[in-house]
Formats: structure tokens, C-alpha cells, sequence
């Protein structure tokens, strides 16, 4: 109860721009489809996750960051400060769950786009829990304006070096075909979930420990 | 009558600022004044107490309980407002009350529909087109609609005008009417205190200087005028502190038998509780 209204809180903070950002959601895979059809699938996927999730986060923590005794006042109401922190988990987890639904409802109207591979949503899975799991604990220890700065270099960046990335050749992933396909992606969420919940438990740490504004 | 919060032995450090040994405790049913100029540890005091700021020693327990073990069954039972609102600007009181609501096991939303109703408050409004007299009575709404037996206010009266000041105040008799067990603001405007105030405590550099019952406080200590030439050094040490100009000097005492037996026809005058917030920091003697 606590944790979705915390969730429900970082939602109505950005509310102006989670719409713009489900509209980004929605036009960013048929947009790579027109622009580059070599990547059509996998990169618009890959790219309305990085958008949607990251910039909301982002959002989120400007808000914050510009309120900061909002938080203060939270955690003065019987809102525990894990429940703050899990919230922000949530609220990431939550984009990306709504990333997958628009990109699967996307691969079904829309011809060409190919089809949702569940590997791929594992992955990408893993690559946002890679990142929020980094992201939060630095930005409760370093406070939301020096850890905006790598978050800026790393979006700046994305569309360059993700095309660069599926051009390697380098990393032989053949054995991954001799396991079956449903053990591979459970073997991927669950290093997420618990890159997560390593990251989570850090996080709570650090602010729990913090003095309030 | 039991103590809603004692506090024993609080330190806390905080750049070069520190909190040191502070110790006090708030009986039932009374409103606590809790006064001391700028930077003198009441807004540290009070974070420490909510857990918002770490202590580094000392045991904080209300009602009863201990905070350390509690926090969550005491924050259930205390209706906090501190300074400034402490709000999400873009958002409307409505969704604000709609996040808040959600922390509190015994939440009245009739309570909270009366309180903007009797503060003029449209839910629809958003944050950030409030005053800050608006701002500081939706705290108030929101700290008293969910039966909060302890209220907790941090410079609820600063930069507020006098009316809304008024209001403020007869609020809190209200609640305190209502079956509240106890409030403890922190000031510096004092002329509220007269007002309203049981009981008051006063900090200064982060020590506490006194905790007194604002009536016999107002008793202890008198105001005295008189001609400087009568203040020989027996006499200046009867005196928290003495202010002299060429015409004579004021001084404020705990003693004013004393100060009589040594000059007779001094005029004596009873002081208010910024003479005394006043006196005790100090002053030339």
C-alpha cells in the first residue's frame, strides 16, 4: 500500500511528461523502422527503454531534487525511507513493463516491425536493471547534479554507440544456442532481479543513513 | 500527568554546529513552546527527534515508546509541520493529500474536508499558486486529519501575517480541546507563546537553558530600572544580563528580593518571554 502510493507519487510529480514520453514510446520502433530498416526491432525497442525509462527517472529526481524537503516531509509520516528507496526501483520497473506492452501491441499492428522475442525483452531487462542499479545508489550518495552529469554522456551516447555495439563481431555467444531459450532468459531476470535487489539493499543503506534537507 | 516525549541526553553534531546533551521532556496536555533565536539548535532538535537527522548518542521516546524500535507506531500518532510546507509545488492539494493519506492507518478524510473547508482551501489548486499563510494551514489540515495525538510544528508562525497567525493559534486550542494530547512548536516569535503556551523550552547553542511552566516562568523573573551608579559588582551579579545608557540601565533578574535589599527604590516591571529568551543569552553585565 505504502510503496504504490510512493509509486503513484513519482508518477503525478512527471505527470506532464509521461505522456510525451508514451508517445516517444509508442513512435521511436516504427521510426527506426523508416530511418535505419537494418535495425528494425530490436534498436527501436532498445531505444524507447533507454528514453522512457531513463529520462522519467530523470525527471523524477530533478523534482526531487528541486523539493528536496518534500522528501523530508515523507519521511516524517510514518513512510518508512525503504519504502521511498524501493519505490524508485518500482516506478523504473514499472516504465519498462509499459515499454514491453506498446512494443508488443506495436509488433502486431504494425507489419515489418518483426516480432517480440522474449530474449530480447530479458535482455533488455538486464540492461536496465545494469543501469537504475548503478544509477540509484551513486545519486542517493552523490546527490542528483553530479550523477546527472555521466547520466547525460551515457544518453548523449546511446545512439551512437549501440549500432557499434550490434555491428561486433567479437563476443562468441554461440554456446548460448546449445541451452534451451526459456533457461537462458530466466538465467538473464534473475541476475537482474538480483542485481537489483543487491543494489536496492545498498541504496536503503545509504539512505537510510542520510541526514534529510 | 504522563510525558508524551522525553528526550535524555541528545547529541548530535553538524558541521561546526552540535546539539549537545539536550535534554527535556512534554507532559500531557500541554502546548510547548520551544524558543531560541536563529541557528540556536531548535530545527536540528527537532529532526533529530523525527528521525530526519541521525543522533549520535542519547534516547528519544514518545509516548512512551522508544523511537529507535517504534518509529513507524509513533509517526502513526504524530501530525508534523515543518517549515515552508514541504510540498511538491506542481502538484494540487488534492494529489498531495492523496500521497500523504496514504502513510496514515486512522486517516479522516471528513477531518481533512473540514479543515480546507474552515481554511478556505480549494483541493483543486495547485501547490505552487498557494501563500505561504495557505501553504502553512493545508500543513495544518493535513498534520490534524488523522487523529495525530501529538502535534509537531517547526516555525509554524514565521512570515505569516498577524491575522493568519491568529487563526493558527486558535486552531491549535481547538485541537488541543478536541482530545490532542500535546503540542510542541518551535518560535522565535514569542508574543505567540504568550498566547498560547503551557509550557516552554528554551535552547541556546545547542544546549537547553531552561524548561518551565510559561506562568511561573513569567513569575520568576523580574525587569529592573534604575540609576547605573547603584550597580556595584555584588549587585551586577544578581542580573542575567544589563543593558546601560547614559540615563540608567535595565537588567533581568531571578532575584529580585535580592536586587531590592541592595537598591530600594528601583522600579520593577514584569518581563515577556523574549525579556527572558533575551536575558538568559546574555547580555553586558
Amino acid at each position: 500500500m505504502m510503496l504504490l502510493a510512493l509509486l503513484k507519487k513519482d508518477f503525478l510529480i512527471v505527470k506532464k511528461y509521461v505522456l510525451i514520453m508514451l508517445l516517444f514510446i509508442f513512435l521511436i520502433p516504427p521510426f527506426m523502422r523508416w530511418r535505419t530498416p537494418e535495425f528494425t526491432g530490436v534498436l527501436g525497442f532498445v531505444l524507447s527503454v533507454i528514453f522512457a525509462v531513463f529520462m522519467l527517472l530523470q525527471y523524477v529526481s530533478l523534482k526531487e531534487y528541486q523539493s528536496p524537503k518534500a522528501a523530508t516531509l515523507l519521511c516524517a509520516t510514518p513512510f518508512t525511507r525503504k519504502a521511498m528507496v524501493l519505490s524508485k526501483y518500482i516506478f523504473c520497473m514499472a516504465i519498462y513493463v509499459i515499454c514491453c506492452i506498446a512494443y508488443e501491441i506495436e509488433t502486431l499492428v504494425i507489419p515489418g516491425l518483426g516480432t517480440a522475442d522474449i530474449t530480447m525483452f530479458a535482455l533488455m531487462f538486464l540492461v536496465t536493471a545494469l543501469f537504475i542499479g548503478v544509477y540509484l545508489p551513486v545519486q542517493y550518495k552523490l546527490g542528483y547534479e553530479k550523477t546527472k552529469f555521466a547520466f547525460v554522456v551515457v544518453i548523449m551516447a546511446s545512439p551512437i554507440i549501440l549500432p557499434l555495439l550490434m555491428r561486433m563481431d567479437g563476443l562468441n555467444l554461440g554456446f548460448l544456442s546449445t541451452l534451451s531459450p526459456y533457461l537462458i532468459c530466466g538465467g538473464i531476470v534473475l541476475i537482474g532481479f538480483m542485481f537489483l535487489a543487491i543494489s536496492a539493499s545498498l541504496s536503503v543503506k545509504i539512505y537510510t543513513k542520510a541526514d534529510l534537507a | 500527568m504522563n510525558d508524551i516525549l522525553t528526550v535524555n541526553g541528545l547529541n548530535k553534531s553538524y558541521g561546526n554546529f552540535s546539539l549537545k546533551d539536550v535534554t527535556f521532556s512534554l507532559p500531557e496536555g500541554c502546548i510547548t513552546g520551544f524558543i531560541g533565536v536563529n541557528g540556536a539548535g531548535k530545527t536540528t532538535t527537532l529532526r533529530t527527534l523525527l528521525g530526519l537527522t541521525s543522533k549520535m548518542s542519547g534516547n528519544i521516546q514518545f509516548f512512551g515508546l522508544d523511537m529507535d524500535k517504534n518509529e513507524r507506531q509513533i509517526k502513526d500518532r504524530i501530525g508534523i509541520v515543518l517549515d515552508d510546507g514541504c510540498f511538491y509545488d506542481e502538484l494540487s492539494l488534492a494529489e498531495m493529500k492523496s500521497v500523504i493519506s496514504s502513510a496514515y492507518t486512522s486517516w479522516s478524510e471528513q477531518d481533512f474536508k473540514r479543515y480546507m473547508d474552515m481554511f478556505s482551501l480549494d483541493p483543486r489548486q495547485k501547490i505552487n499558486t498557494l501563500s505561504k499563510g495557505m501553504k502553512m494551514k493545508y500543513a495544518l489540515a493535513l498534520a490534524l486529519s488523522h487523529n495525530a495525538e501529538l502535534l509537531i510544528m517547526d516555525e509554524p508562525t514565521s512570515g505569516l501575517d498577524p491575522l493568519i497567525r491568529s487563526q493558527l493559534l486558535k486552531t491549535l486550542i481547538e485541537y488541543m480541546k478536541n482530545g490532542g494530547k500535546g503540542v510542541f512548536f518551535s518560535t522565535h516569535i514569542t508574543s505567540d507563546l504568550d498566547k498560547i503556551a503551557d509550557m516552554l523550552i528554551m535552547i541556546d547553542n545547542g544546549r537547553i537553558v531552561f524548561q518551565e511552566e510559561k506562568d511561573t516562568l513569567l513569575d520568576t523573573y523580574r525587569i529592573v530600572k534604575g540609576d547605573s551608579r547603584s550597580l556595584s559588582t555584588d549587585v551586577r551579579k544578581l542580573f542575567l544580563s544589563i543593558s546601560e545608557t547614559d540615563f540608567g540601565f535595565t537588567g533581568i533578574t531571578k532575584q529580585i528580593s535580592e536586587v531590592r535589599s541592595y537598591i530600594p527604590d528601583v522600579m520593577v516591571e514584569r518581563p515577556t518571554i523574549e525579556d527572558i529568551m533575551l536575558g538568559n543569552i546574555g547580555g553586558e553585565k
